[in-house]
């Protein structure tokens, strides 16, 4: 096992630099690069950039160079001396933007994604052992009407309900009064009020997809003659499903559970947005808009190294979970 | 319904008679601050005078008390030299944050208006500038010398004294390419009346509080076109004289970039000469001074105690302690949050006018419509340089515009698009404005598909097999391929399209981001787009009727053509060529009246050939401000000429 | 105990169906699980709901009483009009009419109000003539299945912002809705099951190849892919022809977290005895695959099928954002949607959000359906 580990994590090494060189192509990608968005910007403030002032601030920040240039110049500044780049946009390295926004983020998502797991898993497993009882249609139900609204619509909505009920769109992390204070009780209990939308809108939006995932793999594994089995054994039926259905019918989830490493660190972009959370997210989907290449090429790098980091641990807990493939494995 | 008629009447009196009684008191009030302070004091914070007879913010006064900032006479410039900031409903009084919508700091501008204090400001009226920075002036008779007076006294936000030396510091240190990354702005050259040559300013120093403008031909509008195009005429030599790489050397320099958070020397001049107002450590001479780094999700402006204006009673200004800026990434935010009350002042897009006008009273603010310059709020331009030669005759062909224009059926684009407040009308100066045409504004109006369908007829176009939509004359293809930046007039280019494909034109439609349409515009690729134009005054600022770079569509590659000397570009001829003739007149004007006489001929050319057509009247930008914050005028023109929110003073707001 | 006997009664039910069935083994198999399904009230419901949204858009022209670039300045923003059965006279109607619209602009707000003129009065007529269409793309008509004689106007939905009728463009835009996503599920599908399959089965050098593959394909970045494919498209594509496309292309990228399930379930599958048994006996590949394992899991098939459904509707709306995907005049459930998320619509004129119904109502039918298939998929229980 041990060694198979360590095969795979050196593996990673190269899928992760062919990704890097894949990512950081398409980035550029899109016609026009960061100057011209920044020109453009320039030009809404009555400020209008020519042609010799483009060519200025390209040579400044290395843009007129081909891409692979670029690449090869950052890729080195990584491998010697740990050096990210630099935000065009945010006029700083990228390793302080990244680390401005990872707390918030990873409070945000670690909320949002530990209530989707721990409410979703137990209500499948009960949607399944109550197939087709009204608390399993009511759950369904719930469950499409939030996969079925498209996040944004959906906080829109929610935080226009709350203006109207509570007088305030609960906006970001923090009503306003609260941004600058020290953490507090009466601060702490504000975070929580603009915890609910998020929570909801995140959460309606992804334990849908695992209730529904859960209980089908519930249900076709209590039909397993094993099950009749083990009730043939006397045993008890709390027992029975938590020891051999629910451990199989954890598969299909944990084979893609590493990648959710990702979401972790990105936060629901679209969500952030509409909700105003001051997460990873935006932040990167506007480096991509801008093509602010290094800071948007360090993220997706960065991503690239939790999906392929998630799918080995995804594998490694696949093993763990399941004696059949553990069998299996152990030739290698 | 008895009974609402008077309940309704009921709270009609009791409102009016609670507005005459708040007439009455702020009457009152105003009359006794000067004498009875200490009525006011009890019910406010308290407001002390000094020994000079100034008052200042009880935040400054802690500090005065504390020893940290002198006193408040010995702040501001010497009593003579104060600028008194007239006050539009009442003196104000001090405290309070202004919370402000922004994008963070991409939004750069939307800041910068709020609180620039440029040298010489346009009057609110917009009939020409007044000194704000600048005590006065002098000019000579053929306005080739001016003199600009500084404030004896005055001091940047850090305490340093502002003179005249920041002025020239700022003339030969930050306006050149190497720290600044720009050109020198076009209101520093006259123009040589024979050759049509650009000559460059002299400007030296008189002294501590004179620096003399020398220009080799007449400059008759420097004042003004200083007021557009370099705003800040000045930089503080002290604080600049720790970080460029000039004084402190390459290495020394780098490290101070380092430490700002820039990669390089260069990006660090050219932001902090640029985007002064985002860096705390830059000192400013603006009513409110950066207190924070701008990347933060709360970006705070705090009161400069240096601040060089007073109310006409000797209070410092500004009374507004603190401006806000709480990041929105979303431009809905902005109008939940303006909703919610959560928002002190701010400028929306009319499209919200109905959703802000029906929570008025539950939001507990006011929307106040400023007027816009805009020519039209609905427009099209179509390039006159177009790579497609068939396209680009086709384009030039005046018949075809006029086909265009009554093709479509104004009244529904208005009701639909406008709700109404936009009326049928042509692209056209808006009364009031310099440049103003009798009856412009109904030229090719009228609805008339008959007519377009012979317009057509006449230049020659003809019908495809299914006599659905028109090719060129020799049977080839006719489309018109329309950019549109990202989320702009999605409503308009639908229905302008329908209406262009019922007349036989067949249009194609490509969105594409703001950087992108950038590009094409320079590489002359864009044949039409949905724009109009807004300009307050064309001899203030031409680009946008005047080809003379490549921004405005409708001139295309004419632009380059003159930016480039004749190099590269299309060759200006006809109707466009004289626009640039009477551009050149201008500029080599002795006199204003010359000068209004060109502009005019300019206007009028484009009036004969509405190379920008519109369809529907520019409507108000709206500036919703909270019940609460007063001395906002309700009725000014927002123009980025005059910076926005900022030609209402914001100094002089306050938060009752 | 009572569930003991139930499974008892499957047991004895599936060797009998098996002895039954031996000879016409695949027309029965589907047989049963028609007969099975029928069985399932939800999942019959279902499929008459699916059924119903099928046929309507179908005949969506016929059905929908305006096509889809009928603005009209005065009806903007017009709530649903009421149908009405008996009049201000108290007077009882058989055919169901509506009153006549006046309306008027609110002097303050700009907000278009509108007031019943009960003078006027327009029963609603079934087979009416007005607007020409072609019905399936070819048989000219104008006859449409409802509507209300000039000037009247019957909204049922309300109108939208250029006032046109909320009603057709739903059923207009199911046309779009209904069909293009299920496209990119289907290829997104048969992609994860096919690569997801050979990897999991075949393990070794493949699998490792394919697995790093997907890795690559995840952390493609989407955005600035769309971003140069939207600059790249040529302006003259028909939109719902681009809207394809863009759908088959992200249905490329989707596939991969599929064929990541599909694998690990099939190495937790292929060691089991009946798939040994039946290589010992040399079934081909193929054949195991197809009809030893995939069976194995159909249930999570189905599920992820349903649940991939409803994010492909809604997908597009982050599409046309980019000027992909389908933009008014072209109507789709993804458009109205988006047109509804404005505040001001959600604030002042609510029954924008009725399409929002219609895809939930859609999504719940399919996933009930999938229930249904997933119990007759096993027809012997």
């Amino acid at each position: 096992m041990l060694s198979y580990i360590l095969r795979r994590l050196l593996l990673m090494i190269p899928v992760v630099m062919l990704i890097s060189i894949v990512v950081f192509f398409i980035i550029q990608l899109p016609p026009g690069d960061f100057i011209s968005t920044y020109a453009a910007k320039m030009a809404t403030g009555g400020e209008i950039m020519d042609d010799a002032a483009m060519q200025v601030m390209r040579e400044a920040y290395g843009l007129d160079q081909a891409w692979y240039m670029q690449y090869l110049k950052w890729i080195w500044g990584i491998v010697t001396e740990g050096n990210f780049g630099y935000s065009l946009a945010f006029n700083r390295p990228v390793s302080d933007i990244i680390a401005q926004y990872m707390g918030l983020t990873l409070i945000v998502s670690l909320v949002s994604m530990l209530f989707t797991y721990v409410f979703s898993i137990p209500t499948g497993i009960y949607s399944a052992v109550k197939q087709y009882s009204f608390g399993d249609y009511l759950i369904t139900a719930i469950g499409f009407l939030g996969m079925a609204t498209p996040n944004f619509l959906m906080a829109i909505i929610l935080m226009y309900i709350s203006y109207v009920y509570v007088g305030d769109p609960m906006l970001g992390i923090f009503s306003p009064e609260f941004v600058d204070q020290a953490w507090s009780y009466a601060k702490f209990i504000d975070f929580l009020k603009h915890m609910i939308i998020p929570v909801i809108v995140i959460g309606t939006a992804s334990t849908c997809d695992l209730i529904r995932v859960m209980r089908g793999q519930m249900l076709e594994e209590m039909e397993k003659p094993y099950m009749l089995t083990a009730r043939a054994k006397g045993l008890s039926e709390a027992k029975i499903i938590m020891k051999y259905p629910v451990r199989a019918a954890m598969n299909p989830i944990v084979s893609t559970l590493g990648w959710s490493l990702t979401s972790i660190f990105t936060g629901a972009t679209i969500t952030a947005i509409v909700l105003n959370l001051p997460t990873q997210g935006p932040v990167m989907y506007n480096a991509l808009l801008s093509q602010d290449m290094y800071l948007a090429g360090t993220w997706l790098l960065f991503m690239a190294v939790c999906i392929v980091l998630g799918t080995l641990i995804s594998d490694i807990l696949l093993v763990w979970l399941d004696p059949r493939i553990r069998m299996q494995r152990k030739g290698m | 319904m008895k009974n609402k008629i008077i309940l309704m009447s009921l709270s009609l009196l009791i409102t009016m008679s609670a507005l005459t009684g708040c007439f009455a008191g702020n009457a009152k009030n105003t009359a006794n601050t000067a004498n009875t302070k200490t009525n006011t004091a009890t019910a406010t914070n308290t407001v002390q005078k000094s020994a000079g007879g100034f008052a200042e913010a009880p935040m400054l006064q802690e500090l005065v008390k504390a020893g940290t900032i002198p006193a408040v006479e010995d702040r501001m410039p010497v009593k003579e030299d104060i600028m008194i900031e007239p006050t539009f409903e009442s003196i104000g009084k001090y405290g309070g944050d202004w919370r402000n919508p922004w994008n963070g700091p991409d939004d750069k501008w939307g800041i910068e208006m709020i609180t620039e204090e440029p040298l010489f400001r346009f009057k609110q009226d917009g009939t020409g500038v007044e000194p704000n920075v600048a005590k006065g002036f002098d000019v000579n008779a053929d306005s080739t010398e001016y003199v600009i007076h500084l404030r004896e006294g005055m001091k940047w936000s850090d305490g340093q004294p502002f003179t005249a030396d920041d002025v020239i510091f700022y003339w030969e240190h930050m306006l050149i390419p190497e720290t600044f990354g720009k050109a020198l702005y076009d209101c520093y050259y006259s123009i040589n009346p024979e050759t049509g040559e650009k000559e460059r300013a002299e400007i030296t120093k008189v002294d501590d509080y004179a620096v003399k403008v020398v220009f080799k031909h007449p400059s008759v509008q420097f004042l003004e076109r200083l007021a557009i195009d370099n705003k800040w005429f000045f930089a503080p030599a002290h604080y600049y004289k720790t970080i460029l790489p000039e004084f402190i050397g390459e290495d020394k320099a780098l490290e101070v970039a380092k430490e700002y958070g820039f990669n390089d020397t260069k990006t660090l001049g050219i932001w902090t000469g640029y985007y002064y107002w985002l860096y705390p450590q830059r000192p400013t001479l603006r009513p409110w001074v950066a207190k924070n780094d701008a990347n933060s999700d709360r970006f705070v402006m705090e009161r400069n105690p240096y601040f060089f204006k007073t109310d006409s009673e000797g209070q410092q200004l500004p009374y507004i302690d603190r401006i806000v800026l709480d990041k929105m990434q979303d431009p809905s935010h902005k109008l939940l949050g303006m909703l919610a009350g959560n928002i002190e002042v701010g400028q929306f897009d009319f499209k919200d006018f109905t959703v802000l006008k029906e929570n008025e009273k539950k939001g507990n603010y006011r929307v106040l419509t400023w007027k816009s310059p805009a020519w039209s709020s609905t427009g099209v331009q179509l390039n006159q340089t177009t790579e497609d030669p068939k396209l680009r005759a086709l384009f030039q062909d005046i018949r075809f515009r006029e086909a265009l224009s009554v093709a479509v059926d104004r009244k529904e684009v208005s009701e639909i698009i406008t709700n109404g407040l936009g009326e049928p009308a042509q692209a056209s100066v808006s009364e009031g404005l310099p440049g103003y045409q009798d009856g412009w504004n109904k030229q090719w109006v009228e609805y008339d598909k008959a007519r377009a369908e012979k317009l057509l007829d006449e230049i020659g176009l003809k019908w495809d097999a299914q006599h659905k939509f028109r090719t060129f004359a020799d049977g080839s293809d006719l489309s018109i391929l329309i950019y549109q930046e990202k989320g702009e007039d999605d409503k308009f280019i639908e229905l302008l399209r329908k209406y262009y494909h019922e007349a036989g034109i067949r249009t194609e439609l490509k969105i594409v981001d703001s950087g992108t349409f950038f590009d094409l515009k320079y590489a002359n690729k864009v044949p039409a787009t949905i724009k109009s134009v807004s300009i307050v005054n064309v001899a203030l600022r031409p680009d946008e009727l005047v080809p003379l770079r490549v921004i405005t569509p409708w001139f295309g590659h004419y632009g380059l053509y003159s930016s480039s000397g004749g190099k590269e570009g299309v060759k200006p001829e006809g109707d466009v060529a004289q626009i640039l003739e009477n551009w050149d007149k201008i500029k080599a004007s002795t006199s204003k009246e010359e000068i209004a006489k060109f502009s005019d001929e300019i206007i009028k050319l484009h009036q004969k050939n509405q190379w920008i057509i519109g369809y529907t009247a520019p409507t108000p930008t709206l500036t919703v401000v909270k019940n609460n914050v007063k001395n906002v005028a309700p009725d000014l023109v927002s123009a980025d000429e005059f910076r926005g929110i900022g030609v209402a003073h914001p100094e002089q707001f306050y938060i009752e | 105990m009572k569930t003991m006997l139930g499974d008892l009664n499957r047991w004895t039910q599936l060797f009998r169906g098996k002895k039954q069935q031996e000879t016409h083994y695949a027309a029965s198999h589907w047989r049963l699980m028609m007969r099975k399904l029928m069985k399932h009230k939800l999942a019959k419901v279902s499929l008459v709901v699916i059924g119903f949204m099928y046929v309507v858009a179908l005949f969506g022209n016929f059905i929908s009483p305006q096509g889809l670039d009928k603005y009209d300045s005065v009806y903007l923003n017009s709530r649903p009009t009421s149908i009405h059965f008996i009049d201000t006279d108290g007077k009882f109607h058989f055919t169901p009419f509506v009153y006549g619209m006046k309306s008027e602009r609110d002097p303050e707000t700009l907000r278009k109000m509108f007031v019943e003129d009960t003078s006027l009065k327009y029963p609603i007529k079934f087979f009416v003539k007005g607007e020409e269409y072609k019905l399936f793309g070819f048989i000219p008509s104008s006859i449409h299945l409802f509507g209300v004689e000039d000037p009247g106007r019957l909204f049922l939905f309300g109108t939208d912002g250029m006032g046109r009728d909320l009603f057709s463009r739903i059923v207009l835009g199911s046309q779009v809705s209904l069909t293009i996503p299920l496209v990119g599920v289907g290829i997104s599908f048969v992609l994860g099951l096919f690569f997801g399959g050979i990897s999991g089965y075949f393990g070794g050098m493949i699998d490792s190849v394919i697995q790093r593959i997907i890795e690559i394909i995840r952390s493609f970045p989407t955005l600035p892919l769309w971003m140069a494919l939207s600059a790249a498209i040529p302006p003259r594509v028909p939109i719902v022809q681009m809207f394809l496309y863009i759908t088959i292309i992200m249905a490329f990228i989707e596939w991969t977290g599929l064929a990541r399930v599909v694998r690990s379930k099939f190495i937790s599958l292929r060691n089991e005895d009946y798939v040994m048994a039946a290589k010992i006996s040399g079934v081909s590949d193929a054949k195991i695959i197809i009809v030893h394992l995939i069976p194995g899991f159909l249930s999570y098939l189905v599920v992820t099928m349903t649940l991939a459904i409803p994010s492909m509707i809604i997908g597009e709306t982050a599409m046309s954002f980019l000027g992909l995907g389908i933009r008014s005049p072209a109507a789709s459930w993804g458009v109205l949607l988006q047109e509804a998320q404005q505040i001001e619509n959600v604030a002042l004129y609510p029954w924008k959000l009725i399409p929002l119904g219609f895809v939930i109502i859609t999504v719940l039918a399919f996933n009930f359906l999938g229930d249904g298939l997933r119990d007759a998929a096993d027809p012997y229980k």
